[in-house]
């Protein structure tokens, strides 16, 4: 999985920047997306591209409970979200619904990742590659049950009994 | 050894468990809403399955309905089609909904305990946070995303990791209770432990300090257990609260044998053990005022606004996310919070609307006015508490001090509603988030009490409500 970083050198983003409240009435994934990270970030939108990854400090998602916070992400193009740590609702949401990936990495990770980094993610090997800078970090490996309900492709996919 | 009131609460409820993977959990009630279900029925319908429990699912309209004359026509047209499909979804799929027409609507975590509900020893979930609040019954409740309630609607039941258990124990009895509140209670801990520190735990609030309060300050408190990154708060279940729920409108039949079987068993046993724990002493916790952007961003009234430097003992982002928020809330270091001049008052929320709330606030403010820079607003938390608010004349106090008097639901509390901050508008609410453009773009919230609120509206400015005569 490759893709370019952009990065928020900071703790705490909570689901009220990722989609402000007003835009909660939104049926419409696509254009829900227009509106992600309108609230600590306006010019997101337009700099996004599809396969990017948001990196970020620790307890990122934190606030709501609202899917729509990983689905604006992820409907933005957002793969993966690389954070120090997450909120528990907004990992378990994004893993759910299987909109993306939610990374816990090191605080080494963190630093030496700069914004605009291409890097590429195998989570089979738990490796991130800085391409730009031809480093190679480790992410914590996902729990068991994660892996499987990722390779299920969501919650409502994963079957206990056969997985 | 003894068993804490969750594990006691997990073990009852679970419907399959495995080895080192999630358990799959009964679901007591399901509660719902109107801003995130209706993927969740979309997914019913597209995969063609039924609600299983429909008599265990109770719907309202809380998070985007308008606070104003209700007889009007709803005006904002993607708020109006939100609150449609609702109504159409509990229709198709045999529903009990409680509309914006009903006595009954309200905000979801006030309407389950106000109707009986909410139950001591039952599993609660809802598509909302702060369903951590139905905890203060000794339920274990906690908030899921949509795909989790598309699950729970087909079957009843949740894959969860077991949480940790974590008491918070607070010593002694409060000396000055109409001004130290459940609020600032919980702002203190969540000051101390951090918007992190109950990551992956449910936290049973323990000691004199939570047994000597009432139901409604106790949902105060467990509401705000996510601000912690908790999943779930509770309290024991004791008399206040088997007398709170007794002759409710959906209060069980057989009520008392059921109080008798939870007085005996929804309790921690004396030698169970808390995988973490923190303590405070109450004599140490005063009128808190939130200066940040996140509820942990918590000082007392007395202080000064802090520096970004007395954050630097922690990591490089600590300082920075202090100066941030400084930066967002337009503050300066070193600004005594009572000078903190504020534009509006919001007392509201799924934490602090409830008639006691009300009753508390008017009792700062009878016979004042609002100060002619201030705009303030309160909106009960639901139509019965406006209702009983209203028979004791609340209203009245409230309206002729200058205050706005409006119709149920969680209004300024997020922002989705005609209710929001203008850019740049400062704000003493007693709700429970102050993240950034929580309450409306570029808006500034400051957290604190109803008692703390009302007294802020009348000044204008923050002020310590300890030196008021509150009695
Ligand atoms: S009042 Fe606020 S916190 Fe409570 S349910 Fe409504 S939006 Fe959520």
């Amino acid at each position: 999985m490759k893709g370019n970083i952009i990065k928020y050198a900071q703790d705490n983003i909570d689901t009220d920047v990722i989609i402000p409240g007003e835009y909660l009435k939104i049926h419409d994934y696509a254009e829900l997306a227009t509106h992600a990270m309108e609230g600590l970030d306006p010019d997101f939108h337009s700099k996004v591209k599809e396969g990017d990854f948001i990196l970020s400090g620790k307890n990122f998602g934190c606030g709501s409970s609202r899917e729509h916070a990983p689905i604006a992400l992820s409907h933005s193009g957002i793969n993966a979200v690389l954070a120090l740590s997450f909120a528990r609702i907004f990992y378990r949401n994004s893993v759910d619904g299987a909109f993306l990936l939610p990374i816990e990495i090191d605080e080494d990770t963190y630093d030496g990742i700069s914004e605009g980094d291409e890097i590429d993610i195998d989570i089979s090997t738990n490796e991130i590659k800085n391409i730009t800078k031809n480093q190679t970090y480790k992410m914590k490996p996902f729990s068991d049950i994660i892996e499987k309900i990722i390779s299920a492709g969501g919650i409502f996919k994963y079957n206990p009994d056969q997985n | 050894m003894g068993k804490t009131l969750f594990e006691k609460l997990w073990a009852s409820h679970i419907v399959v468990e495995k080895q080192d993977a999630p358990s799959l959990i009964y679901v007591d009630r399901h509660l719902v809403h109107e801003v995130t279900s209706p993927q969740a029925f979309d997914g019913l319908r597209i995969n063609n399955r039924k609600v299983r429990r429909p008599d265990l699912t109770i719907a309202t309209m809380d998070h985007n309905v308008p606070t104003n004359d209700r007889s009007l026509p709803i005006l904002d047209q993607t708020s109006a089609i939100q609150i449609q499909t609702l109504e159409k979804n509990c229709k198709d799929f045999g529903i009990k909904l409680f509309d914006i027409n009903s006595p009954n609507q309200g905000i979801v975590h006030v309407i389950g305990p106000q109707l009986g509900i909410t139950l001591p020893g039952s599993t609660i979930v809802c598509g909302d946070s702060h369903t951590s609040t139905h905890g203060a019954f000794g339920a274990l409740a906690f908030g899921i995303g949509t795909s989790d309630v598309e699950h729970v609607l087909a079957s009843q039941t949740l894959w969860l990791e077991k949480p940790k258990s974590f008491e918070i124990r607070v010593e002694g009895k409060r000396k000055n209770p109409h001004a130290v509140t459940a609020k600032d209670i919980v702002l203190s801990i969540i000051k101390n432990i951090g918007t992190g520190g109950g990551t992956g735990t449910v936290i049973e609030y323990c000691g004199e300090g939570i047994t000597d309060l009432s139901m409604e300050q106790r949902m105060t408190i467990c509401n705000m257990s996510i601000e912690a990154g908790a999943r779930a708060g509770l309290v024991a279940p004791d008399e206040k609260t088997f007398d709170y729920l007794r002759g409710r409108e959906y209060t069980p039949k057989n009520y008392e044998s059921l109080v008798d079987s939870w007085r005996d068993e929804l309790k921690t046993d004396g030698d169970a053990k808390f995988e973490k724990q923190f303590i405070l002493h109450i004599d140490d916790i005063v009128p808190q005022v939130s200066w940040g952007t996140n509820p942990g961003m918590t000082c007392d009234v007395t202080e000064l606004v802090p520096s970004p430097d007395e954050f630097s003992k922690g990591d490089l982002n600590q300082k920075k996310g202090a100066q941030k928020a400084l930066d967002y809330m337009d503050l300066k270091p070193g600004t005594p919070i009572v000078d903190i001049q504020i534009d509006r008052v919001f007392i509201g929320s799924c934490t602090n609307a409830r008639l006691e709330d009300l009753i508390e606030a008017s009792k700062v403010i009878r016979g004042q006015k609002v100060s002619s820079t201030v705009k303030a607003m309160v909106v009960p938390g639901s139509q019965m508490v406006k209702k009983q608010a209203e028979d004791i004349g609340l209203d009245k106090i409230f309206i002729d001090a200058n205050f706005e008097w409006r119709e149920a639901g969680c209004s300024m509390c997020l922002g989705m509603n005609p209710d929001i901050l203008s850019p740049g508008e400062r704000c003493a609410s007693t709700s429970n988030r102050n993240f950034e453009g929580r309450q409306g773009t570029g808006g500034r919230t400051h957290l604190v009490s109803p008692v703390m609120a009302a007294a802020a509206a009348i000044k204008g400015h923050f002020v310590d409500v300890r030196e008021w005569d509150l009695n």
